[in-house]
């Protein structure tokens, strides 16, 4: 497995770093800081022409990802990459498929005052069009230590499928434990027929899944609130925890859109999320390429 | 176990990138030309250096745009084989300190340093008044154009167009092709328009002083005095400024072995046409009289479409505001990234306080020198602004005489770099040995004739302060500063003084190789 950090050399790429390396330390993954340099225009009509001032920026951009791969602890591989081009969320989703990585991991902006999560315009853009998982790491993330519980964001729609088979994988590597998480927003009617209805859902959708599978079966956990955000508020969040959701039906295939719902979500949420996309379909889910650090080949 | 090191960026670049960083081959002949001409600006060198040439020169204004060209052309051949041997963004600052050592390569710095500075504050000053004017003509309101003469109101616009472009230089965000193209074709577009409609107006005698064209326009020794004659050169050495980016440009055009050289002469070509058209139709239209919508006339120095556009344009002089506005704006925020970059490259050799060297991890600009430069506009334009009845002139001339300083000191720094290979061919002894020393001889001559010719406090505008002229207290001001700046920084940071940093070198070709002090 390899992860790749859209990496900037402030609170917003440390929390990066510090999730990348919680999520590879459970499955044996190498991490990739890219750190993206824009990519002067000729045409931007800057005068006098200052031709060395890109070696000033590249020295620079090394000595900040030395400081990235200091906080990288020894257990854990990692590779650090200078890349060019105008927009940094382009940049990112070619290296992602440069360097067959199975996982983007960026951090929130850190301009959001109240809210752990809002998302920038350079996460916003990559929401919209990544291939592959994106991890985001909530202001101010310190912890390094393995995942410790993996929740699962199950909604009213159908089409779980991918993400709960995504999941499941993730769980299956260490044991960590797994539980479906169900939002509800209610109006005081009907409350405890709403609660059994997503309650079922969630575990037919679980059984689809896992069938024919050895599999631990998932607590299944349905929060309740006035709102989203209260229903996020009222959950037990562990702090190793990590929430996963799908993305948006409006996504188009295979790219990540964060619909309304997950917007909301993501504001009141004290943990790190992982949006995956739609038809998301990690190549070798089974436990043994979580394993074998076959992107590796010639680095050990 | 763990591996852990940083890819070099040639490596895992997306693309073909070139040192600098530019995408490779991907600028054509006419891409290089609008280049060329969207940092040369035309429509703002010649509504702010028209009016002072006159001043100076009268009639003989083609002359002068023509005769001040070569000096220009002159160095920017030296400056070209600088920039292929040592491509620095300290430029004239890591030039000269190279040939001459850490004090004349730090003043060479502040030199480019203070010629930016000034130009931004001049840039944000034309472009508030053809703000004020574009809302009298968009308003029909014509007390509106007269608010930039409220000086406070003018001020605190400057200041908010100041800071409006240092935060989007700040931010790294930059021109687009498709917006040079448009800026650029427009300006063409709207000059031309005015040259036709002045020569119409002419042609139907309504013009508000038909002179008629003589050869003796042509004819640079007709001008009365060498002080006229110096003034007036040093005026048009900028408005030739940024022509030379045509001839630096390498590896970012499709075919660098006959882009650059095809692209800066179209542009010089382009430019002069331009300069020679609107000049001749400004002269034949209003003539150098000192009264009304003369050239000649001190109100009309400052900023000559302002006062010309309406007459000569009519309805449509509202095109020329908006060809003004866009272009001065365009300007200024791309040479915030000038002196922010010469600040940067001298933090990086610790001839500035390390601060200066300092890149925004979000945004990879550089943050404080940004900073430093819109507050150093910021205040030059205020002292400037407050201390002279005229002030947009004295900070042309005095503009004029920085940039022939740190063009001169540029020029003296290549020949005497390159000195061991000046004779062996003929084309080193051209490119790097002649050209470059008359080019540099000539500009310091401008330099310090000017500066002696600028004490008498009848000069430029004729503002003085303690029976001095404003122009000799601007510019030798902003170099004494400088001075006193160096020998704060010696005391300080004495490392780079002691020539630690950035090695002299001569032109040995194993000294070439080495471009950057080890950090």
């Amino acid at each position: 497995m390899r992860y790749v950090v859209g990496y900037s050399a402030n609170a917003r790429g440390y929390d990066a770093v510090n999730l990348a390396v919680a999520l590879a330390r459970g499955h044996n993954a190498s991490i990739d800081l890219v750190l993206v340099l824009p990519e002067g225009s000729p045409f931007s009509g800057i005068y006098p022409p200052q031709a060395g001032y890109d070696e000033i920026l590249d020295q620079q951009a090394a000595e900040w990802l030395d400081e990235g791969l200091a906080m990288i602890p020894d257990d854990v591989q990692a590779r650090a990459h200078i890349r060019r081009g105008d927009s940094e969320a382009s940049v990112l989703i070619d290296a992602v498929a440069d360097l067959g990585a199975d996982l983007l991991v960026i951090g929130a902006t850190s301009s959001g005052l109240f809210r752990r999560f809002t998302v920038g315009s350079v996460a916003g853009s990559l929401l919209h069009s990544a291939a592959v998982p994106v991890a985001l790491a909530p202001q101010g993330y310190h912890r390094t230590d393995p995942i410790t519980r993996y929740s699962c964001g199950i909604g009213t729609r159908p089409g779980a499928q991918n993400l709960l088979t995504f999941a499941v994988a993730l769980s299956a590597v260490k044991e960590t434990p797994l539980r479906l998480v169900s939002l509800l927003t209610l109006d005081g009617e009907n409350e405890e027929d709403a609660v059994n209805a997503a309650t079922v859902r969630a575990a037919d959708a679980m059984a689809a899944t896992v069938s024919g599978v050895h599999a631990p079966i998932p607590e299944i956990v349905v929060a309740r609130g006035r709102t989203i955000e209260e229903s996020v508020d009222r959950l037990d969040w562990e702090d190793g925890e990590v929430l996963l959701i799908g993305s948006s039906r409006l996504a188009q295939n295979r790219s990540i859109f964060l619909g309304s719902t997950a917007n909301r979500i993501l504001r009141s949420l004290p943990v790190p999320m992982i949006v995956v996309p739609r038809d998301y379909v990690p190549e070798g889910t089974s436990q043994t390429s979580a394993n074998d650090p076959s992107g590796e080949a010639g680095q050990s | 176990m763990s591996i852990k090191r940083v890819a070099p960026p040639a490596t895992s670049s997306t693309g073909g990138l070139s040192d600098k960083g530019l995408k490779a081959g991907s600028v054509g002949l006419i891409g290089a030309v609008v280049i060329g001409v969207s940092c040369i600006a035309p429509a703002y060198t010649l509504t702010a250096a028209l009016g002072p040439t006159v001043s100076e020169v009268g009639v003989q204004l083609p002359a002068i745009f023509l005769v001040g060209f070569i000096p220009m052309l002159l160095v920017a051949l030296g400056y070209r084989e600088l920039n292929n041997a040592m491509p620095d963004a300290g430029t004239s600052f890591t030039w000269a300190s190279r040939a001459f050592g850490p004090w004349v390569g730090w003043m060479g710095g502040w030199g480019l340093i203070a010629a930016t500075i000034i130009v931004l504050s001049n840039l944000a000053a034309v472009a508030v008044d053809f703000f004020y004017l574009m809302l009298s003509q968009v308003l029909g309101n014509p007390d509106l154009a007269d608010l930039t003469t409220n000086l406070p109101l003018n001020i605190a616009t400057t200041l908010v167009f100041i800071a409006g472009a240092c935060w989007i230089s700040y931010r790294g965000m930059e021109t687009t092709k498709g917006v040079q193209y448009v800026l650029v074709a427009f300006q063409l577009l709207v000059l031309g328009w005015f040259a036709v409609a002045a020569f119409i107006h002419v042609g139907n005698g309504t013009a508000f002083a038909a002179t008629a064209i003589t050869p003796e326009w042509f004819n640079p020794f007709a001008v009365g005095s060498f002080s006229a004659f110096t003034a007036g050169v040093s005026l048009s050495i900028f408005i030739y400024w940024g022509w030379d980016v045509t001839l630096t440009m390498n590896e970012e055009t499709k075919d660098p072995e006959k882009t650059p050289g095809r692209a800066a002469t179209v542009t010089v070509l382009v430019i002069v046409i331009i300069y020679m058209t609107i000049a001749l139709a400004t002269l034949s239209f209003a003539g150098i009289g000192e009264e009304g919508l003369g050239v000649g006339n001190p109100d009309n120095q400052s900023s000559i479409f302002a006062v010309l556009s309406g007459p000569v344009m009519g309805p449509f002089a509202i095109l020329m505001s908006l060809a003004i506005l866009s272009s001065s704006a365009a300007s200024l925020q791309s040479t915030f990234v000038s002196p922010a970059r010469t600040m940067l490259s001298m933090g990086h050799y610790r001839a500035l306080p390390t601060k200066f060297g300092a890149i925004s991890p979000k945004f990879k600009s550089p943050s404080y020198a940004t900073i430093v430069a819109a507050i150093a506009a910021a205040a030059f334009y205020v002292i400037t602004r407050t201390t002279s009845e005229n002030a947009l002139w004295d900070t042309i001339t005095a503009l004029g005489m920085m940039i022939c300083f740190y063009y001169g000191v540029t020029a003296m720094a290549c020949v005497w770099f390159f000195r061991a290979e000046a004779f062996t061919s003929a084309r080193a002894f051209f490119f790097k040995f002649l050209a470059p020393l008359l080019g540099g001889v000539i500009l310091l001559v401008m330099f310090f004739k000017t500066a002696t010719d600028s004490m008498d406090p009848a000069y430029g505008s004729g503002s003085s302060v303690g029976g001095v002229g404003m122009v000799f207290i601007l510019g030798m001001g902003v170099i004494l500063l400088g001075v006193v700046i160096m020998i704060v920084m010696s005391r300080i940071r004495p490392e780079f003084f002691r020539g630690q940093v950035l090695e002299r070198q001569g032109s040995a070709p194993a000294a070439v190789e080495n471009k950057h002090a080890e950090q």
